[in-house]
């Protein structure tokens, strides 16, 4: 039984159609992000659960009650803004206190409650403060303590840590995940950051143009990207096309590839491969033509302090590869470029 | 290009303002504490005394003690309408609200003459409808001289807040929505307060505009129903009685800045997040 | 933004209609043929316009009205453009102190200052009336002046003044040649906002009248004072119609967003 689920969302603004028939259904006590570029919907999305933003068609369902047109103050749904969306008239402990008020809390529990989640997000001392005396990595905390507080039955966050520096954007997102798993807080987070997705979520929703790309764990994601986009957002660069034949693959040279991890039952027999620029081996140009192998040629070689990075013309287009520094290969030689089975992915073509 | 020429090119308007303006001004108020051979205040203290002067004092308090909670309880609600309307149509109503502040005051009292007049168009409703059997005397009355003046000051009250209220983030009421607060505690308790600063500046405004105005009084007012400056033209220009006028003058002065330091001082209270 | 509900609309379209009404009002009336301002007017005619320009106090004192304020723009801008430069870029002591001194006739009731002024000029000094007259607009007007070209001053980079006097600008020829024409929008909106203010004051041109010399609204309230016929009505529309002018004039030049930021 889910949740939260959206179903058969649609979503526009004057004529632009952000959502369409948009499904998701979310678990109790999950950490759900979604993921993706500006523009991709997951910010509609986010403010659509939260009735912000009206759908023109689809339920928003919550513990099986139909929540679609509950207005915005009834649902109890916690909201963190980007822009923190602090009071700048109330002090922190008011502004905290807000949500507190509104539900008619006993004055001796709110300076209870405040206190506590005060301190739980580090911010003790800080009660008689006002917003514009405070920092943005303190504001942010502030602003999550307000909505953590009156015990939300959800979480919503928007781009919370977008306006901090990495540093803080780092410690942010631990403090975040910690608070959220000692709560059990249901949660859904809004992001474009790829790798503080990954480091905190349970579940993410890759988006592209309103639509679902993929919906996996993150180790998934990484791992076996199902779409070239999805593919292409996680790191993997160098797509080129395989065709099946029989329990190995072709290029479009006829050139012999073996890719382990291929679902052989699949009927298609065009798929997009891809692999990381750090996957691939290059040697010396020579010796016989293995399989998965492709000569080449390099272009340019930029150093990048960790490793070496070739970008090598083939007759199937540019690939870019990272290699260790020890073994420089200098400009305009021609190489070997060995796809190791396992490290080859396929995706559907966009 | 500072130094000595600096000093210059401020002399001009400097002693323009202090010969012109300050010492005139200066002048009638001295002279209001004058008598015979030395000082006294016993010209305020006759000012207090006398029923009539006294009456008129605080007619002309109350009357613009009404127009600006009336111009603040109309203006209010309109500000926010606009400044939350979409940028283009905010310059339209903004142009709507800004030119009745540039026609003459003549023109815009008058416009009330026509209506409030014995022949004017509230009579010939309520004539017409068979309200009344004879047409109401709305001219020269105090309403007609607060609705003059609510007229005259309302786009000055819109003015002041929808600047204030433009900078209030759409985001921060829609914060308190999410934390239960429903559109209308949303506004009380967010817009309201955050909207303090501009209802301060427009009460100031309008208050001591009401209080100080000539024309729409003498247009709407009459003779019925004086204040404090028609009194001062009439001692003045008919009465010949200069002393008087001054004196009128002064008390007005000092009213009009007592309550400006008063509205200053208590818009201090009011403020602690120093928003401002 | 969907954040005002229907009773909110509903409202703030009263409050316009009561804002817009009764200069409709004038304007149809003006428009009428009867000797009584009635409205709804009976039929259309415009002998009240023609009575307009053939009243000769009303040409009279329109022409006073223009000639002073004018000639008091003329004077306020001369004094107080060279004053809005030295507070916008001066950092002498007491420059807020100064800055508010500049501003301070608008503290002033008008009623008071133009009985001072009568007391001072017209009785104490004896001064004719028109010159009385030019004074007292003038002084009343400068704070408008200031506070215009001061704004405009700020948004205009103190940096650019530098480059042109390193290239070899005298400091005059800077102001003439670069801030004069940079500044130009302010210059324009602040003569037509003070033009239109001292075309339509009461309070200090009330006091400072002679024979011969009064101003357009000054005899607009006599005349209705006797006459209680729609001429008045034809004035009002043929000045709300130079208002609407020069306030478009100001809306190409400046923007209107300025009067929101007073």
């Amino acid at each position: 039984m889910s949740f939260l689920s959206l179903e058969n969302l649609t979503v526009a603004y004057g004529k632009n159609v952000v959502l369409e028939d948009f499904n998701l259904s979310i678990n109790k006590g999950e950490f759900v992000s979604l993921l993706g570029p500006s523009g991709c919907g997951k910010t509609t999305t986010l403010r659509s659960i939260a009735g912000f933003v009206k759908a023109q068609k689809g339920k928003i369902m919550f513990k099986n009650q139909d929540f679609t047109e509950v207005p915005v103050h009834k649902k109890h749904f916690g909201f963190v803004f980007q822009n923190y969306a602090l009071f700048p008239h109330l002090n922190v402990f008011d502004n905290v206190a807000f949500g507190l008020k509104m539900q008619k809390t006993v004055e001796a529990e709110i300076k209870k409650r405040v206190e506590e989640i005060i301190e739980l997000v580090g911010l003790s001392g800080f009660l008689k403060r006002y917003p514009a005396e405070l920092s943005g990595g303190q504001q942010q905390r502030v602003a999550l303590a307000r909505a953590l507080v009156i015990e939300p039955d959800l979480l919503l966050l928007d781009e919370p840590l977008s306006n901090l520096d990495a540093k803080l954007r780092v410690e942010m997102r631990v403090e975040i995940r910690n608070i959220q798993q000692k709560l059990g807080l249901t949660t859904v987070y809004v992001t474009h950051d790829q790798e503080e997705c990954f480091s905190i979520s349970d579940r993410v929703v890759v988006m592209k143009d309103g639509e679902i790309e993929q919906l996996d764990s993150p180790e998934k994601i990484y791992r076996k990207p199902e779409t070239e986009f999805v593919a292409d957002f996680v790191g993997f660069e160098n797509f080129f096309d395989l065709f099946q034949e029989g329990d190995h693959f072709k290029t479009s040279k006829d050139q012999l590839f073996k890719v382990s991890s291929a679902d052989l039952d699949d009927n298609l027999d065009k798929f997009r491969a891809s692999i990381r620029p750090d996957d691939i081996e290059i040697t010396l140009a020579g010796g016989e033509q293995k399989e998965n192998t492709i000569i080449g040629e390099i272009k340019i070689s930029t150093f990048l302090g960790e490793k070496y990075q070739y970008n090598v013309e083939t007759e199937y287009g540019e690939f870019v590869v990272n290699a260790a520094t020890e073994k420089r290969v200098e400009n305009n030689k021609k190489v070997n470029l060995y796809f190791p089975e396992d490290k080859i992915i396929l995706v559907r073509e966009e | 290009m500072k130094g000595k020429w600096s000093y210059l090119l401020i002399f001009p308007a400097l002693l323009f303002i202090i010969f012109f303006l300050v010492v005139p001004i200066l002048l009638t108020m001295v002279s209001t504490v004058q008598v015979d051979n030395g000082w006294a205040l016993s010209g305020y203290a006759n000012f207090f005394k006398d029923y009539y002067l006294r009456d008129i004092y605080f007619r002309t308090l109350k009357i613009a003690g009404i127009t600006t909670l009336l111009a603040a309880f109309l203006g209010f609600p309109t500000s926010y309408y606009i400044s939350r309307s979409a940028k283009k149509y905010r310059g339209i109503f903004l142009v709507l609200a800004v030119f009745p502040l540039l026609t003459s005051p003549v023109v815009r009292s008058f416009s009330w003459m026509i209506i409030l007049g014995k022949n004017g168009i509230i009579n010939d409703i309520l004539m017409a409808l068979s309200l009344v059997d004879e047409p109401l005397n709305l001219l020269y009355t105090e309403f007609s001289v607060i609705t003059g003046l609510l007229y005259l000051f309302l786009p000055l009250m819109i003015l002041s807040l929808v600047g204030v209220m433009e900078n209030i983030d759409g985001e921060l009421i829609r914060a308190a929505e999410s934390l239960g607060a429903s559109k209308f505690k949303a506004f009380m308790k967010i817009v309201f307060p955050l909207s303090l600063p501009g209802l301060i500046i427009g009460t100031a405004l309008v208050f001591t505009g009401s209080f100080t105005a000539y024309t729409t009084p003498m247009l709407l007012g009459g003779d019925k129903t004086r204040v404090l400056s028609t009194l001062i033209y009439e001692n003045a220009l008919a009465l010949f009685n200069w002393d008087q006028a001054s004196l009128i003058a002064a008390v007005m002065i000092i009213t009009t800045f007592t309550i400006v330091i008063l509205i200053n001082y208590f818009s201090d209270k009011l403020n602690p997040g120093g928003v401002k | 933004m969907n954040e005002k509900g229907k009773t909110l609309s509903i409202f703030t379209l009263l409050v316009y209609f009561f804002l817009i009404a009764p200069l409709v009002i004038i304007a149809l009336t003006a428009f009428g043929e009867s000797e009584f301002l009635k409205f709804p007017p009976e039929s259309f005619s415009i002998r009240w316009f023609v009575n307009a320009f053939q009243t000769e106090m009303f040409i009279s004192t329109f022409i006073i009205s223009l000639k002073v304020a004018v000639i008091s723009t003329f004077l306020a801008l001369l004094m107080g453009i060279p004053a809005s430069y030295i507070i916008s870029r001066g950092n002498f002591k007491h420059k807020r102190l100064i800055e508010s001194f500049f501003l301070s006739p608008v503290l002033i009731p008008q009623i008071v200052f133009g009985f001072s002024l009568f007391n001072f000029l017209i009785i104490k000094l004896k001064l004719p009336v028109f010159s009385s007259l030019l004074i007292g607009h003038t002084i009343f007007i400068i704070p408008y002046i200031i506070r215009v070209i001061s704004a405009n001053l700020e948004n205009f980079d103190y940096e650019i003044e530098e480059a042109a006097v390193i290239f070899g600008a005298s400091p005059l020829k800077t102001f003439f040649i670069i801030v004069l024409p940079n500044i130009s929008s302010g210059v324009i909106a602040s003569f037509i906002l003070a033009f239109i203010n001292s075309f339509n004051n009461v309070p200090i041109s009330v006091f400072l009248t002679g024979p011969g010399i009064s101003t357009l609204p000054i005899q607009m309230m006599s005349y209705v004072e006797y006459y209680f016929d729609p001429t008045v009505a034809a004035l009002s529309v043929l000045l709300m119609l130079m208002t609407t002018v020069l306030m478009f004039i100001i809306e190409r030049s400046l923007g209107l967003n300025y009067f929101v930021e007073n």
